[in-house]
Parts: C-alpha cells; sequence; structure tokens
C-alpha cells in the first residue's frame, strides 16, 4: 500500500521553481539555520490574502504554504535572491514586502528626499527673506514721511 | 508668493485627487498578474475520483481554462454551476480544469457529487501549483492559449459573461 502511494505521489508535478530562477545557487541549509533563514525570508513576503502583514506572521493558509515553499526552496540550496525572483515571477512585486529600486518603484526612495531637500530650500529662502525684510522696513517708513499728504494726515490725526 | 503658492498648491492638491480618484476607481481584490503572456507553468496533477494523471503539457494545442478552487470558498458554489453549464456548451473544443488546494479528496469528492461535474478536478496537495500560478484566494481562472501561453486570468466567482468573454480570448 505504501509503495503504491509513494509511486503515485512520484507521478505529481509541481511547477519547479529552476524552471523560472534556474538551479539553486547555494548550499542547502539545515536544522536550526533552516528555521531561522525561513523565518527571515517569509518577513520580505507579503501574504496575499492579509492586509499588509507578512508571510512570516500570517495565520492564513495560503501564507503557510508560501512558508512551507521557503523552506523547501532553501533545503534544496536556493539563495535567498532566488526565492525571492520565484515569487515575484508567481505574483509580481507586489508580493515583495520592501519595493525594489527599480522602474516606478524608484520614486518611493526619491520623492521623500527630494521633498525634503525642496522643503528645506524654502524655509531657508523664507527665513532670509524675513532677515532682509525688517531693514526695508525704516527705509519705507523714511519714505512715507516724506510724502506731504501723509504728513498732513498724521497731523490731523495727532490734533484728535 | 500668494499666486506661486495658488498654482503650486492648486497642482499638488490635482495630483493627489487624480491618484485617489485612478486608486479609489480599481478593485482592490483585483491584482495584476506577472504571468499573463508568459508560458503556463507546467503541472501533472491526480484528478480526484478516477486518480488519472493530468499533464498540462499533453494538453498543449488546446485551449485551457484552469479555475482554482475549493469547498471552503463561499463564491465557488457561485460560480460552479457556470462552469459546468458552459464546460457542457461549449464542449471538447475548450479543455476545462479545475485545481483545488488546501482541501481533501473526500471534501472534493462529496462537492463534486452534490454539484456535478463536467471537467477534471485536480488536488493540488501542498498547494505548490497555486502559488507557482501566484493565487491568493479563490476562485481565480487562467485562460490558456493553444500555444501554452497565459491569455488572461480573472479574481473572483465568474459569471456566464465574463467566463465567455474570457472563453472567446484563447479561441483566437
Amino acid at each position: 500500500m505504501i509503495t503504491f502511494l509513494l509511486l503515485a505521489l512520484l507521478q505529481v508535478k509541481v511547477p519547479d521553481p529552476s524552471q523560472f530562477v534556474g538551479p539553486p545557487k547555494g548550499a542547502p541549509v539545515a536544522g536550526a539555520a533552516l528555521e531561522q533563514r525561513t523565518y527571515e525570508i517569509a518577513s520580505l513576503l507579503r501574504c496575499p490574502v492579509c492586509q499588509g502583514m507578512s508571510v512570516a506572521d500570517s495565520p492564513s493558509t495560503v501564507a503557510q504554504d508560501m512558508k512551507a515553499q521557503v523552506h523547501d526552496l532553501l533545503a534544496r540550496g536556493y539563495t535567498q535572491e532566488q526565492i525571492l525572483g520565484y515569487f515575484e515571477h508567481s505574483y509580481g512585486q507586489f508580493v515583495l514586502l520592501k519595493p525594489k529600486f527599480r522602474g516606478v518603484n524608484t520614486l518611493v526612495w526619491i520623492l521623500p528626499i527630494f521633498v525634503l531637500v525642496v522643503g528645506a530650500v524654502v524655509v531657508i529662502g523664507t527665513a532670509r527673506r524675513l532677515e532682509k525684510e525688517p531693514a526695508e522696513q525704516p527705509e519705507a517708513q523714511a519714505a512715507a514721511s516724506d510724502d506731504p499728504y501723509l504728513a498732513r494726515v498724521r497731523e490731523l490725526m495727532e490734533k484728535q | 508668493m500668494n499666486r506661486t503658492v495658488l498654482i503650486v498648491g492648486s497642482a499638488i492638491t490635482l495630483a493627489l485627487v487624480a491618484i485617489l480618484f485612478v486608486g479609489l476607481g480599481k478593485d482592490p481584490q483585483a491584482i495584476d498578474s506577472p504571468l499573463v503572456g508568459r508560458q503556463a507553468p507546467p503541472f501533472t496533477l491526480k484528478a480526484v475520483g478516477n486518480g488519472q494523471d493530468i499533464d498540462l503539457q499533453a494538453l498543449r494545442g488546446k485551449p485551457i481554462v484552469v479555475n482554482f478552487w475549493a469547498t471552503w470558498c463561499g463564491p465557488c458554489y457561485q460560480e460552479h454551476p457556470v462552469l459546468v453549464q458552459n464546460a457542457r456548451e461549449i464542449g471538447p473544443q475548450v479543455q476545462f480544469l479545475g485545481v483545488v488546494f488546501n482541501d481533501t479528496a473526500g471534501n472534493i469528492q462529496s462537492f463534486l457529487q452534490q454539484h456535478g461535474s463536467a471537467y477534471p478536478t485536480l488536488l493540488d496537495d501542498e498547494g505548490k501549483t497555486a502559488i507557482a500560478y501566484g493565487v491568493g484566494g479563490v476562485p481565480e481562472t487562467f485562460f490558456i492559449d493553444r500555444k501554452g501561453t497565459i491569455v488572461a486570468k480573472f479574481v473572483g466567482p465568474l459569471s456566464d459573461d465574463t467566463l465567455q468573454a474570457n472563453v472567446a480570448k484563447v479561441l483566437q
């Protein structure tokens, strides 16, 4: 019976990651290191049925299957880059919790720095302009006092 | 200065409103599949019931509809009659395949006995085939053309219209 079951299982062929990311490029991982690396890599993958949760932390069955796949691939000697590449091949960049520095994603990294630089320029520019303005005010007042009509208005206001 | 602030502020506000408008108009469940336009990942899985091996590559030359589902999935009950009826009507022109994951052969057999069946249902025991196809939540359906290329992916329960529109794509 066991032989029959084994033969039956041998005929089942699931898609092999080597077809998409090539043969394993690293050394097989085993023991406690395997559990640790599985958790680390699963933490980099997004659970596709959860809200912003990693595969490592999600209790969903899909995430459990993905975690088991990571475990299996590490044991076979696949590297972190290959494993993440395999999941990205199937699910797209969506599955990576840390977006890659590529294409539109570049904006995610560049935009905050750009906004910070622009903000600093605006703040420094405004501060410099405000520093100059009080110096200009007495000159403006002096110029205003030369105006005979304004001087007359002030004189009348003072009398009242 | 006030004019510049107004123009820049309006531009930023308009850009944000446009992003929100586009983002909110999308179905959050609809995730673009990177597999569309690529070769379908090959698999050989056992059919529930008769134990027959079904090799996807052996079916090359015929359009294929691969439907990932499970007996614990509510919307799968809704779309099952649509798939069965269309598989019967379309006949041998298109090969329909059901792939069930995170489930047991017993549950699947009783489901099929109760709700009917018109095409092979395969068991993806460890969910590895589902992972290779980037399946998140069931039901998800892939439409594969004669050359083995994935032409379309549909997330959620199929209706007659959505199924027939996608089948038309693989028959072209």
